[in-house]
């Protein structure tokens, strides 16, 4: 067998893994927020816009991730066209997509917890609404370089000849 | 851009005005109240708590009459109604409704006494249903359960434990009780824990019959009835029907009050305000005749004030600037351009005594990036008409609702423009539905680049705004403390700073290998490079003799400045943070093709287009709503970390003026 029809399997390895891996974490992180938000909306409804764009900030990563597996997608040809990819090349897919799965998977769970937190900011002071949100874009931004990391690689690898 | 500048005012005026003065100021909504500063023998604060909880009962009466009245009679309440703002009221309209407000009162007592009418109703409702079905085990009895017997026989009522037959009863009573004789049982119902029974018998042998029955384990009923049980139940359930009468009356009742909801919430807003004016009332200094209020007043208001006031009353007004120890609050004007973006500053924290405004400087790269992490033009353009439609709509909207409205609508206006620039239009809707349903190839092109075929290139311009960013971050703090006449430190925190961050950046763009990865069309020359370093060498010396010029210690102040340098790692990182108007324009334009091919997936033809229909509606309207939040929170953040990290605190306190706070009335002011 020609190790290279291994190539476009490696790929989609790295594809899924970036959509799985940063999806669990964010759907991980979004049912923790939520089970905080709901809560708050419990004693309070008219909390209930404030909370949910809390709730919704730990869920960028699977978008990420996402986005990152669609990329990887449409350059090795599953979405239609030829898949013509070699074995090193589906490796370097694979490695490309790494960042944003495992940062995202770990990202989430964390900025979730710090969305927790800050729920129980909103919870007990609604006026310092624009802080609270502050809190879980902190822990955002270690995904966004992740995703940086991932695109910059993804899209720039079908340019490699090996 | 400014943070308006406040004066003290001081108003000495006769108790006789009291009432007519705060009136005044309270509508005029310029003053705020400040605690006297010194305790003094003539003058007193009086006590206003019990007014007060007055009020606040009053408050809490009407708040709660509305709720029961909404629970009964459904008001009308649209979807948008949260954008309405409070309804106008003229004067004659006001004095109308005031004039009402003991009636209204009373409306309101009357509903909530209505209420728990109804209430208890429920809860007697509850009751007797429980006796009645205490009686269903009975019902088949046609005598009283009191009935102890007549003269010559003896009667027992009452239950055994767990299911028994007839027989086994009589068995056990023989057993028990084997002399007696001429017994008459009947079950009157069994169920799986307790068995029914009426026994009689002659009068003689009642003490044996009784011990008898104990011994079978035979007891008595709790709460036996003095009518055959039938009887019982059917006074029961006409008992019941007269609590639900009278629940229904209650409830037409309040349902008539329907009409009476505007009163009630008129009643909640002039409550609201004697309340406030009473809080106010408890904070002055008074003697037996005069009284005085002290307080903050925009320098712009004073003057007409000062005119009105001893105009109408004979009252003596005093005007000062402020000294040193004073905290004045802080209020904020803006042109309709900035003005938005404050709501943004306020929940960062306001300016404190002696900072700029940043509200300008950071409208213009709010709404520039917000725009560029939207960057579609479809987007923009949904976003821009959603907003002028409700702010065209809804006119009477409260300021803090219209403001946010409008940051998005120049943010919308902002994305449009990314978005043609990027030739982003619901991602790349016009290539799909081209390809698919009309074979075709047909695309808008950019106006500059597509960000998804290059996205170094969108990297190397997000740097170079994120470089601008910061630099006109440090630039306000350069005004800031230029305008404080700290002009040392200006040379020390900002010009060393600009020298090292900008010598550094441009050095690096003459080397090989940055402009190689950076995919930079150009490369400055090396003389260039040479320049910019000594000047970054002279900052980051600059900065290591002087960061630590606050400590005594020679040796500290030196170990202090290294770490100072070190600061350049925060700049560093937060260049780099801007990488998020990349990622964030990205993802919008990928999920949106992703929802587009999706779509496309069925095919041309009807069925094709019906399915593509949906899944574009459905598709994008998740993925605006997503990425709004995301540029949302993401342009916040850059403003509150990397901007404001550069020169702003905050810490002041926002101007709260004496004014009428009310929920649901505007009073129209006219003079």
């Amino acid at each position: 067998m020609d190790i290279n029809s291994l190539g476009v399997a490696m790929a989609l390895l790295g594809a899924a893994s970036a959509a799985l891996l940063a999806g669990i974490g964010s759907a991980i992180g979004v049912g923790m927020a939520g089970e905080a938000a709901a809560g708050v909306v419990t004693e309070d409804p008219g909390k209930f816009g404030k909370v949910l764009v809390l709730q919704l900030l730990p869920g960028t990563q699977g978008i990420y991730g996402l986005l990152i597996a669609f990329i990887t997608l449409s350059n090795i040809g599953i979405l239609g066209g030829s898949s013509d990819v070699s074995f090193a090349q589906g490796l370097m897919y694979f490695f490309a997509c790494l960042p944003m799965g495992l940062v995202g998977l770990w990202s989430a769970r964390r900025q979730a917890m710090a969305s927790v937190a800050s729920i129980g900011i909103v919870a007990k002071r609604p006026d310092q609404f624009g802080k609270a949100m502050i809190f879980p874009a902190m822990v955002e931004t270690y995904a966004v370089l992740a995703l940086l990391v991932s695109l910059l690689a993804v899209s720039n690898i079908g340019r490699i000849a090996i | 851009m400014a943070v308006l500048q406040m004066q003290k005012i001081s108003i000495y005026a006769l108790k006789k005005d009291r009432k007519a003065i705060l009136e005044y100021l309270q509508r005029r909504g310029v003053v705020e109240i400040t605690d006297p500063e010194t305790e003094s023998g003539v003058f007193a604060q009086a006590d206003t708590q019990q007014q007060r909880s007055l009020l606040e009962k009053n408050i809490t009466a009407a708040g709660q009459a509305m709720e029961v009245l909404s629970g009964y009679a459904k008001g009308k309440k649209g979807l948008l109604s949260s954008f309405e703002g409070r309804r106008e009221l003229t004067a004659d309209q006001y004095e109308a409704a005031a004039a009402r407000i003991p009636e209204t009162r009373e409306t309101a007592e009357r509903i909530l006494s209505l209420s728990r009418e109804i209430a208890e109703g429920r809860a007697e409702i509850q009751r007797l249903q429980t006796q009645i079905d205490a009686l269903s085990p009975w019902l088949s009895l046609d005598i009283p359960m009191q009935l102890k017997g007549t003269k010559r026989t003896r009667v027992f009522v009452g239950t055994l434990p767990e299911e028994r037959t007839l027989e086994q009863v009589l068995t056990g009573l023989a057993e028990e009780a084997p002399k007696v004789s001429g017994i008459h049982a009947e079950i009157l119902s069994t169920s799986a824990d307790q068995t029914c029974l009426f026994v009689i018998c002659g009068r003689k042998d009642a003490f044996a019959m009784e011990a008898a029955l104990r011994g079978i384990g035979f007891s008595y009923p709790a709460s036996p009835s003095d009518k055959p049980p039938k009887e019982q139940c059917e006074g029961l359930r006409a008992r019941i029907a007269q609590a639900q009468d009278r629940i229904r009356r209650a409830e037409e009742e309040i349902r008539s009050f329907a009409d009476k909801r505007e009163d009630l919430e008129f009643l909640s807003d002039y409550e609201s305000m004697r309340l406030e004016k009473y809080q106010v009332l408890g904070r002055l200094r008074q003697s037996r005749h005069t009284f005085i209020v002290e307080g903050y007043v925009p320098q712009r208001e004073a003057a007409a004030l000062e005119r009105q006031l001893s105009d109408r009353y004979d009252a003596a007004v005093e005007i000062e600037p402020l000294s040193d120890q004073d905290d004045p609050p802080v209020l904020l004007e803006n042109n309709a351009f900035a003005a938005p973006v404050e709501p943004v500053l306020e929940s960062y924290s306001m300016p404190a005594r002696g900072e700029v405004d940043p509200c300008t400087v950071m409208a213009v790269f709010y709404y520039v990036l917000f725009g560029l992490m939207l960057s579609d033009a479809a987007y923009g353009l949904i976003m821009v008409v959603g907003c002028g439609a409700l702010l065209a709509k809804f006119r009477n909207m409260e300021s803090g609702m219209k403001k946010t409205l409008q940051m998005f609508l120049y943010c919308g206006i902002s994305t449009m423009f990314w978005g043609v620039m990027f030739g982003s239009y619901f991602g790349d809707v016009v290539d799909v539905v081209a390809s698919t349903f009309f074979g075709k190839d047909v695309t808008i092109p950019p106006v500059w680049f597509i960000p998804v075929d290059e996205p170094m290139r969108l990297l190397v311009f997000s740097f170079l705004l994120g470089i601008i960013h910061l630099f006109a971050g440090l630039a306000m703090k350069l005004y800031q403390l230029c305008k404080a006449k700290q002009y040392k430190d200006a040379l020390y925190d900002v010009i060393f700073w600009y020298l090292l961050v900008g010598g550094g950046i441009i050095y690096l763009l003459t080397m090989d290998m940055v402009v190689n990865m950076l995919g930079l069309g150009f490369q400055l020359p090396a003389a260039v490079g040479n320049v910019a370093a000594v000047f970054a060498a002279i900052g980051a010396v600059g900065i290591v003799f002087t960061a630590g010029r606050e400590s005594r210690s020679p040796f500290k102040r030196l170990l202090k400045g290294l770490y100072g340098l070190y600061n350049i790692s925060g700049y560093l990182s937060d260049i780099l943070s801007y990488s998020r108007l990349l990622a964030l324009g990205l993802a919008t334009g990928v999920i949106a093709s992703v929802f587009n091919q999706m779509g496309s997936m069925a095919g041309g033809g009807v069925a094709g287009a019906i399915v593509f229909i949906l899944v574009f509606l459905i598709g994008h309207t998740l993925n605006i709503g997503i990425n709004v939040l995301g540029a949302y929170v993401h342009t916040n953040r850059l403003q509150y970390v990397e901007f404001f990290g550069k020169f702003f605190e905050g810490g002041g306190r926002k101007f709260n003026p004496f004014s009428a706070k009310t929920k649901y009335y505007k009073i129209r002011e006219e003079n």
